[in-house]
């Protein structure tokens, strides 16, 4: 078990959904002050910032790169250092990561990380594309007409083959998703969702149908880590960064040789190894999905359904409000919306929230350790967080 | 909105020997002469042992279905004209994989697990030619 060195004291979010109106700097600027000030700091308490990469526009992200957050915020002449960390979706894992790492070489006292993006008011075919060279190969996959939703249905097939999982059991994911969305007024979709529905909506790549595709969303999010010394003199309810670990199986999907259980039970392990806290004592899942399949392989990788098959623990609705194991409360991108990167960003913020014991009408009661997880681009890298209540 | 074309493969230094077989109706993997690796997609230098000394060597063109997927609506640009077309990742029996399309007799109804064959497909208005797949006894 390792000494805990930083802790979570801030958070901030925006409305996720389809909003051409908001700037992306507007948005980042709304979830970075809202995450100050959740803290109860000032602009000038904050040493480092680090933003994400935005993928809608070029120009904002040289924004993010070149300290206009810092000049914007009030930290002229404090700051002490600006730099981008990005990792796709697994920048949500991987950026708490090099925050708790800044903070415990000394090198940073309280770091704010930050994504805001559009991709959501992107045009459709734009958005399509996008994706369909993120961690798509140009040479050796895009000529063959692959994209990201064939990523999530390649996956899928080969999953439910290993697994003898079935396509009611991938909608139910997306029921239950919907069923916290519904209580999540950040969230993009909110109206009531069935099996059938799901089942009866076009098929896109198969198996996956129309609403087991996430739908892109602009958003932001925001938050505040300070060293875990620090933490409760700032924070009445701070999150200690218990555990992490990961591991990078590939970058072109065609290269992944276990297409149905990628890095999560090597990370689950490393995780749960560094926190001292296991399974068993999880009462949160805020898992990263994108598509139904993901958080069934990670459910099953972090053993997190007492032996049960993941697609049958999540259709009996032992993750829906009122199961056993909250998962993923925000709704994940599958229902609060995917903002590129930051479809991941809300699903940590999330589980802060809950932590924090803000999350409102979907909050959790009791809740002392959640785990997080993220994978980026056709699901390169296999990310395990666990946050607690309690620092060791 | 002005059609785009379908992207083609842009062949590296490394990679273009690849293309040239494939324009020849062969494929080909890289092995690595100091180590044996077999290895696809072409890499500049030998993933497992860092060596520069590589060499193409036939491939049988014959292997399984890892994954597959039919891609029905919301294609990549240049791709609608191809609605349903089969992607897939095929393992190779050289053990390594690639990703293609299954075309031909049955590709609609092809499975994992399902032994396939490779064929080429030059891409309409270019010289570019696709190594694709055909399932194994499709009457090609
Ligand atoms: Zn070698």
């Amino acid at each position: 078990m390792k000494k805990t060195t930083a802790a979570v004291v801030g958070i901030g979010e925006v409305p996720t959904g389809k909003y051409p109106d908001r700037s992306e700097l507007d948005a980042a600027l709304t979830a970075c002050r809202a995450a100050i000030l959740d803290a109860g700091l000032g602009p000038r308490d904050i040493d480092v910032i680090l933003p994400t990469g935005a993928l809608a526009s070029r120009h904002f992200n040289v924004d993010l790169v070149f300290s206009r957050l810092c000049e914007e915020l009030g930290m002229n002449r404090s700051l002490k250092m600006n730099c981008q960390v990005m990792a796709g979706g697994a920048t949500s894992s991987s950026i708490l990561a090099v925050a708790e790492g800044l903070i415990a070489a000394g090198m940073a006292r309280r770091v704010l990380c930050v994504h805001s993006d559009a991709v959501g008011s992107l045009p459709k075919q734009a958005g399509i594309d996008l994706f369909a060279t993120t961690g798509v190969s140009e040479e050796w996959e895009a000529p063959y007409g692959h994209n990201m939703n064939a990523v999530g249905a390649l996956a899928t097939q080969r999953y439910m083959h290993e697994t003898g999982t079935t396509e009611e059991e991938l909608a139910a994911v997306c029921v239950a998703l919907r069923k916290w969305a519904m209580l999540n007024p950040h969230a993009m979709f909110r109206t009531p969702l069935t099996v059938e529905e799901v089942m009866a909506s076009k098929m896109v790549a198969t198996p996956l149908r129309a609403k087991e595709c996430n739908m892109l969303a602009d958003g932001a999010a925001a938050f505040v880590v300070a060293a875990a010394g620090d933490a409760r003199a700032i924070s009445e309810s701070p999150v200690f960064l218990r555990g992490h670990g990961s591991l990078v199986t590939h970058y072109t999907l065609s290269q992944e040789r276990d297409l149905a259980r990628l890095g999560f039970p090597e990370a689950a392990r490393a995780a749960y190894a560094e926190a001292g806290i296991g399974p068993d004592a999880i009462q949160l899942a805020q898992i990263y999905d994108a598509y139904p399949v993901w958080p069934l392989m990670s459910l099953d990788g972090l053993g997190l359904c007492r032996g049960t098959p993941a697609g049958a623990f999540v259709a009996a609705g032992e993750t829906a409000p009122g199961g056993s194991l909250p998962m993923t409360t925000n709704g994940g991108m599958l229902s609060q919306g995917h903002t590129g990167v930051g479809g991941g960003i809300a699903v940590l913020v999330e589980a802060f929230r809950q932590l924090m014991g803000k999350a409102g009408a979907r909050q959790v009661a009791g809740l002392v350790n959640a785990v997080e997880t993220a994978s980026g681009g056709t699901w390169m890298d296999s990310h395990v967080t666990i946050l607690s209540r309690e620092a060791a | 909105m002005t059609a785009q074309t379908r992207p083609l493969p842009q062949p590296s230094a490394w990679s273009a020997p690849f293309w040239q077989a494939a324009r020849d109706r062969r494929l080909v993997i890289q092995r690595c002469t100091s180590c044996d690796e077999k290895i696809m997609y072409p890499r500049r230098f030998c993933p497992v042992c860092l060596g520069e000394a590589l060499e193409f060597v036939p491939a049988k063109g014959t292997g399984e279905i890892y994954t597959l997927t039919t891609q029905m609506a919301g294609p990549p640009s240049g791709f609608e004209a191809m609605l349903p077309y089969v992607l897939a990742v095929i393992r190779l029996d050289e053990g390594v994989q690639m990703m293609s399309n299954i075309v031909g007799d049955g590709a609609l109804g092809a499975r994992i697990g399902d032994r396939v064959t490779v064929d080429f497909a030059t891409v309409e208005g270019s010289d570019t030619v696709l190594p694709v797949f055909r399932l194994a006894g499709d009457g090609q």
